[in-house]
């Protein structure tokens, strides 16, 4: 699956998560297999609800309360280096460390950073008021003021033995980088004081103050207008380069993940139903429900298109309590092969070089 | 374009230029409207300053001094002598001490033959100011060097023939700060809690809301009452008191605890406390430092509504024995010795204390609703 040139940093096989709710058990991911490569982007789309939020989670072993890890392991390829010079390279299975112990805390956000949905909520309001109190009540705790700069301090100082002094310069610093004007200014904003798409890069300067190896950038322009969308885009790719950093990047917009992403994993209902380099991926669709994601992208200009409806997949996601029999996508697929595909689960099938498919239409059966 | 007709005030450009007010500012300039709330506070700052800082200084006599004259009443401050004769500085006439044999009791008429200047910052009894500065400077006095009879009680004597003024001052420092300390306590308490409780739900929530839900179902006297009798009767005055201190605040976290647990529920679903995990925030970091901050404006108005409880129940419980018990000498002690009906008959000025004890919480209940809506700035008026 990898070629030489790409050196895997992380690979999820298998990986099924489940929540266990009063009214069932949802299979939230199942069986999913996907391998990030250092220093690539790989970009994850499908509708809402199809898991990919839950599979970024799982790979920081942050599974919200009912859901759990039922099957597959997450292969960290830890790289780290100590005492300045030599690297250790480690394998480390993140479904099996302890979700509140001190191994996933030092990778969360020191290996691993990730970027969320709603950059406008990601940053804690400022409370100074809190602040005080809090000095008293927790006595131990050094609490400083908590501003824009501070929680970017925070999480340097967390990773990093450095002074406040060293924190606050990379704080500036990491700001100038994402692109915020005057940033020793903005250092001490509060998040109410900035603007939308300069919270989301607070938020990217964040996650990358401890330059991780990995980014998981779970929609993370999605809240924002397209010209502050393309801003945020071009920083991480910048930072991609200069830092040799991989990208997850969810989304549920094709156009976006177009631009950025190496390698794309299609996911439906908690499963991969293809994947491939990007270009193979927007040229030759394999699977029915990638052609009709790309079918539904608007095109503008196209004359043979004009005064037509727009194209939609038929139908709606599936209960999730009760998915469909066979291929989960049947129910909605206009390629739908009667007595096929409604009773034989499709494996994966190599449909051309690198390029893998999920459906009964290249398999024989 | 406006023609220029008359000078235009250019802003000279401020050196750093404020984007907005702070919550802080907001918050005063919001409270500061509120008359009622101010006048509370004021109150207030200046009683904590009088009776837990400087009652030595306020105070006429030292606690311990007694006199003879025992019960009585409150010393009369003249301005006109018996010949008519005015004088800006008030003046106090001794007292003659009667005994009527039948009735048994004790009278006291003033004697307008012995005349005592009444004067500021006048020598008395040596203290410590604040603890470290000896001095024998009170605020106000009769010069006993000359004649060791005089004396002026402004709010008459005890059956010691202690002056009841300095009882009452040195009364309001355990009173007051007994309330300041059990209610810091509660707060650590309440909030420590009722973060665990919200954050991590489940077993833990069960049994820390079980546990308020016992304790205030439970009547509060005779839990008081068991708690502060397990209080060995050897401890040092002090160690009873802040025991006291740490039973009162044992029992009342529990209100406190759940609108914390209220408050965090809310917040912990929010995208920041995920951030912030997702960066590597242990519990107790997301707990303390992020989800806590929050509800710390609430936190402030309960604290400041529940105080005056909880010097109401230290008075109630020294009133009734259970509490701080003589020598040392709380407003709860005091009404103590009021208590009685000979007491009442007797020496009615005894309960001067009660007009103290009003006022304090009339002005933590003025306080604590100005904070309330001042801690909301947003808020509508």
């Amino acid at each position: 699956m990898s070629e030489t040139k790409y050196e895997p940093l992380l690979e999820v096989k298998n990986l099924r998560v489940e929540f266990d709710v009063r009214a069932g058990v949802v299979k939230a991911v199942d069986g999913l297999t996907m391998t990030i490569n250092r220093g690539k982007t790989l970009g994850v789309i499908g509708e809402s609800g199809c898991g990919k939020s839950v599979t970024a989670r799982a790979i920081l072993n942050m599974i919200p309360k009912p859901g759990k890890i039922t099957q597959g392991e997450i292969i960290y390829h830890r790289r780290r280096t100590k005492d300045g010079q030599a690297q250790i390279d480690d394998i480390l299975d993140l479904t099996k460390t302890d979700p509140d112990g001190t191994t996933i805390r030092s990778i969360r956000g020191g290996e691993i950073g990730m970027i969320f949905q709603e950059p406008m909520s990601s940053l804690t309001p400022v409370y100074t008021a809190g602040a005080h109190i809090n000095e008293a009540v927790s006595l131990h705790h050094l609490t400083p003021v908590r501003k824009v700069g501070d929680q970017l301090a925070e999480q340097v100082m967390a990773h990093r033995k450095v002074t406040q002094q060293e924190a606050r310069v990379i704080a500036i610093d990491m700001l100038r980088r994402v692109g915020i004007p005057k940033p020793d200014e903005r250092v001490d904003n509060y998040p109410h004081q900035l603007s939308g798409g300069q919270r989301q890069r607070v938020m990217i300067a964040v996650a990358l103050s401890c330059e991780p190896a990995m980014l998981i950038a779970d929609e993370p322009t999605t809240a924002l207008d397209v010209s502050i969308e393309a801003q945020i885009l071009d920083i991480m790719r910048e930072l991609q380069e200069s830092a040799n950093m991989a990208i997850m990047f969810i989304t549920h917009n094709l156009g976006v993940i177009a631009s950025m992403a190496d390698e794309i994993v299609v996911m439906y209902m908690g499963k991969v139903v293809e994947r491939g380099k990007v270009l193979e991926i927007f040229k030759d669709p394999k699977h029915p429900y990638t052609q009709a994601l790309l079918r539904s992208i608007p095109k503008l200009g196209n004359k043979t298109t004009r005064g037509e409806r727009l194209a939609s997949i038929a139908g709606m996601t599936p209960d999730p309590f009760n998915l469909p029999t066979g291929c989960v996508f049947h129910p909605r697929c206009p390629m739908f092969m009667a007595g096929k595909c409604d009773r034989i689960t499709p494996s994966w099938k190599e449909v051309s070089k690198d390029h893998y498919a999920s459906c009964l239409l290249y398999e024989e059966v | 374009m406006a023609v220029a007709e008359q000078p235009i005030s250019v802003p000279t450009p401020a050196k750093k230029q404020q984007v907005s007010q702070s919550y802080w500012s907001l918050v005063w300039w919001k409270f500061k409207r509120n008359r009622a709330a101010l006048v509370g506070g004021i109150l207030l700052a200046s009683m904590y300053i009088s009776f837990v800082f400087i009652p030595e200084f306020l105070a006429p006599y030292a606690l311990e001094t007694t006199s003879e004259y025992l019960e009585a009443p409150p010393t009369k401050l003249h301005f006109v002598d018996a010949d008519g004769k005015f004088s800006l500085q008030p003046f106090v006439y001794g007292m003659e001490r009667k005994i009527d044999v039948k009735t048994r009791s004790r009278t006291y008429v003033e004697d307008t033959s012995r005349k005592y200047p009444v004067s500021l910052f006048v020598p008395g009894d040596p203290y410590k100011l604040l603890g470290f500065i000896p001095t024998d400077i009170h605020l106000y006095g009769v010069d006993r060097k000359g004649d060791p009879a005089a004396i002026v009680l402004i709010m008459g004597s005890d059956a010691l023939g202690r002056d009841w003024f300095t009882r009452v001052l040195y009364g309001g420092r355990l009173s007051l700060l007994i309330g300041l300390i059990g209610q810091v306590l509660t707060i650590v308490f309440g909030t420590v809690l009722g973060v665990m409780s919200g954050f991590y739900g489940g077993a833990i929530d069960q049994v820390i809301q079980r546990t308020t839900e016992f304790l205030s179902a439970f009547p509060e006297i005779p839990l008081f009452m068991a708690l502060a009798a397990a209080i060995p009767q050897y401890w040092s005055q002090l160690t009873v008191y802040f025991m006291l201190t740490v039973i009162l605040s044992f029992v009342r976290w529990g209100g406190l605890a759940r609108q914390v647990r209220g408050l965090i529920l809310s917040s912990r679903e929010r995208e920041y406390v995920l951030a912030a995990k997702s960066a590597g925030a242990s519990d107790s970091r997301i707990m303390f430092r992020h989800l806590l901050p929050s509800t710390m404006s609430h936190v402030i108005v309960i604290a400041t509504l529940a105080i005056p409880g909880m010097i109401l129940a230290e008075t109630a419980l020294s009133w009734l024995g259970l509490g701080i018990r003589p020598p040392l000498t709380s407003w709860g002690t005091l009404l103590q010795d009021a208590a009685t009906v000979r007491a009442i008959h007797n020496s009615p000025w005894e309960l001067w204390t009660v007009p103290f004890i009003l006022l304090t919480i009339l002005a933590y209940n003025l306080l604590g609703d100005g904070l309330r809506d001042a801690l909301d700035p947003y808020g509508a008026r």
